[in-house]
């Protein structure tokens, strides 16, 4: 019933004090593409190395004394981890399988044709569904009979756990880094509204006299930062949409197929959803920072 | 919301026009038909009863830093009354009317308006306190980028009413206080006179039962401060409580009103009926 009435003295605001509302509309536009340019490049980092830790791969070594039974019985129980869910694949590596990859990794072939016999054991390769379940399966067939006692289980535990920490760093630098942004930005809008006020005190104090509640003065500078921080959040979608277009997609399709040649499918947010993040944060932005400044300057 | 006219009030009936040449009948439809919307009570800050409409009891106001802007003041203005409060520039006519409209505490003593102590006034209730006084500045402290007609309107919408009631009532009480013809000029647009015309007509729009003004006159030419004056007096004649604050000795003697005279905060003179200087003589001003 009101609103409109808020919404008309709002407008009126942002036009007498034009130069500060733009001010706080680019602050707002500022934030929301830093905001909108790094969610898209923070989740697609995040998704790489999702996607380069699903490669940890363990290799669970043969004896070559053990018998039969006891590569069955070791098959059984990685099968019952693949049961579980703990595990995505098991591949089988003989020892003819293993010297033969070998042989085509090496430079010089020639140098294993020298071997009296062939030294390399037969192995199962084990794919993890997460990299963080190589460790249960290491613990579960760890003290298996036929396990080759030299050899043992070899997984890249070092890069896993590099990489996992990695994906941690960068999550957590993430959080850190839009949190002061977001901060800056509230503190930015907040610091205009406040400029905003002391332009229109005047205009406050007239109010009071003939007895607006405090709400009734709040209104419209709280609508007054809406109105900024969504504008700002509008223009920085228009010009993130842009980028996207112009640049990122020319550059994805270019990469797309070097990408799905080293298996790597890193996504990332799609951009409706940014675009409704990212207005919605514009809104809150403006909100926030006026709602604390009239805390602090507009007591009754 | 409420500015809360009916408990108890007399209702306006009008009056004789001294200056601005308009009618009474044009100015009858403002008073004689006061809003009733059926919230009017809920709001309504003043308690209903004969009682004085300000009463100061042993008043003393201590500013931060020692200085006293009121030393034990007690008095009483009575519903309808029309009272001039005198006194040179520091002697506590400010502070007085910072106390009524609770711009200011009392450090110690009760200041009461309308049956209300506003010492246990709450803070959110302040500001229909406020709807329940008018209030008028040598300053007219009118909105600049606002037409007239917005500058009452204001006021309304403040309190709540509707579009149509704005629509209503805001040219009504501009015509009253004579600004006819002249609704969509700005403050800037108009003479100083003009000016403190639609600042009393906003302090009016909501029926206030006691208008308060701080030296209306005090940027004003002689001949424009008498036709003020003589605005406020009728607005006293429909029975609301005028309370001003003055330097402008050549109106308290004509007008001979009570006149409160005030020096170094304290009460010096009291007295109905009578001029700017007290009986002996004495330059108060």
């Amino acid at each position: 019933m009101r609103l409109g009435m808020f919404f008309r003295e709002a407008l009126r605001s942002i036009r007498a004090n034009a130069a500060i509302s733009v001010a706080a509309t680019v602050t707002a536009l500022i934030a929301v593409f830093i905001l909108g340019a790094f969610i898209p490049s923070f989740m697609y980092v995040r998704s790489a190395v999702d996607a380069q830790t699903a490669k940890v791969d363990v290799d669970v070594y043969i004896a070559d004394t053990a018998t039969v039974p006891q590569v069955n019985s070791l098959r059984e129980k990685l099968d019952g981890l693949r049961t579980d869910g703990t595990v995505a694949a098991v591949t089988y590596v003989s020892k003819e399988d293993a010297l033969r990859i070998m042989k085509e990794r090496l430079r010089d072939p020639s140098v294993l044709d020298e071997l009296p016999s062939n030294p390399l054991p037969a192995k199962f390769n084990v794919k993890p569904s997460e990299a963080e379940n190589a460790d249960v399966i290491v613990a579960a067939v760890k003290d298996d009979p036929a396990l080759d006692p030299t050899e043992g289980i070899v997984y890249p535990e070092t890069t896993a756990d590099r990489l996992l920490t990695a994906a941690k760093f960068v999550q957590w630098a993430g959080f850190a880094l839009i949190g002061i942004l977001l901060l800056a930005a509230v503190l930015l809008i907040g610091n205009t509204i406040r400029l905003s006020i002391f332009a229109r005190r005047r205009e406050v104090e007239v109010m009071r006299l003939v007895g607006a509640t405090n709400w009734f003065i709040r209104w419209p500078f709280m609508i007054e930062g809406v109105i900024c921080g969504l504008v700002g959040a509008i223009v920085a979608v228009a010009m993130l949409w842009g980028i996207k277009v112009g640049v990122v997609d020319a550059w994805a399709s270019g990469a797309d197929s070097a990408l799905t040649k080293t298996g790597s499918a890193a996504g990332t947010i799609a951009f409706p959803l940014l675009t409704i993040v990212l207005v919605g944060a514009g809104a809150l932005l403006g909100a926030v920072g006026s709602g604390i400044t009239l805390r602090r300057f507009l007591k009754v | 919301m409420s500015d809360g006219q009916d408990t108890g009030r007399p209702e306006f009936t009008l009056v004789q026009v001294a200056d601005p040449p308009s009618s009474d009948e044009e100015m009858a439809p403002m008073f004689t038909a006061p809003v009733s919307d059926g919230k009017r009570h809920k709001n309504d800050i003043f308690r209903p009863g004969p009682g004085p409409m300000v009463e100061f009891r042993g008043v003393t106001k201590t500013y931060d830093g020692g200085a006293r802007g009121l030393d034990g003041v007690s008095l009483r203005i009575g519903t309808g009354e029309f009272v001039f409060l005198v006194g040179p520039s520091g002697s506590g006519k400010s502070t007085f009317i910072r106390l009524i409209i609770r711009e200011l505490r009392a450090t110690t003593g009760e200041v009461v308006v309308g049956g209300r102590d506003l010492a246990t006034l709450r803070r959110s209730k302040v500001p229909y306190l406020r709807r329940a006084i008018g209030c008028v500045f040598q300053d007219f402290r009118l909105l600049p980028d606002r037409t007239a007609a917005e500058n009452v309107a204001y006021a309304l919408q403040v309190t709540g009413h509707s579009q149509k009631e704005v629509r209503r009532r805001v040219p009504e009480i501009l015509s009253l206080v004579g600004l006819d013809g002249k609704f969509d000029r700005l403050p800037r647009e108009l003479s100083g006179g003009e000016q403190q015309r639609v600042s009393i007509a906003r302090a009016l729009v909501n029926h206030p039962r006691l208008l308060i003004a701080d030296e209306p006159t005090g940027n004003l030419d002689p001949d424009t401060s008498l036709g003020i004056m003589d605005l406020l007096q009728r607005i006293n004649r429909t029975g609301t409580t005028v309370l001003v604050a003055t330097h402008d000795q050549h109106t308290v003697d004509r007008m001979q009103m009570r006149v409160i005279a005030l020096d170094q905060g304290r009460v010096v003179r009291d007295e109905e009926s009578a001029g700017y200087h007290d009986v002996t003589g004495e330059v108060l001003a």
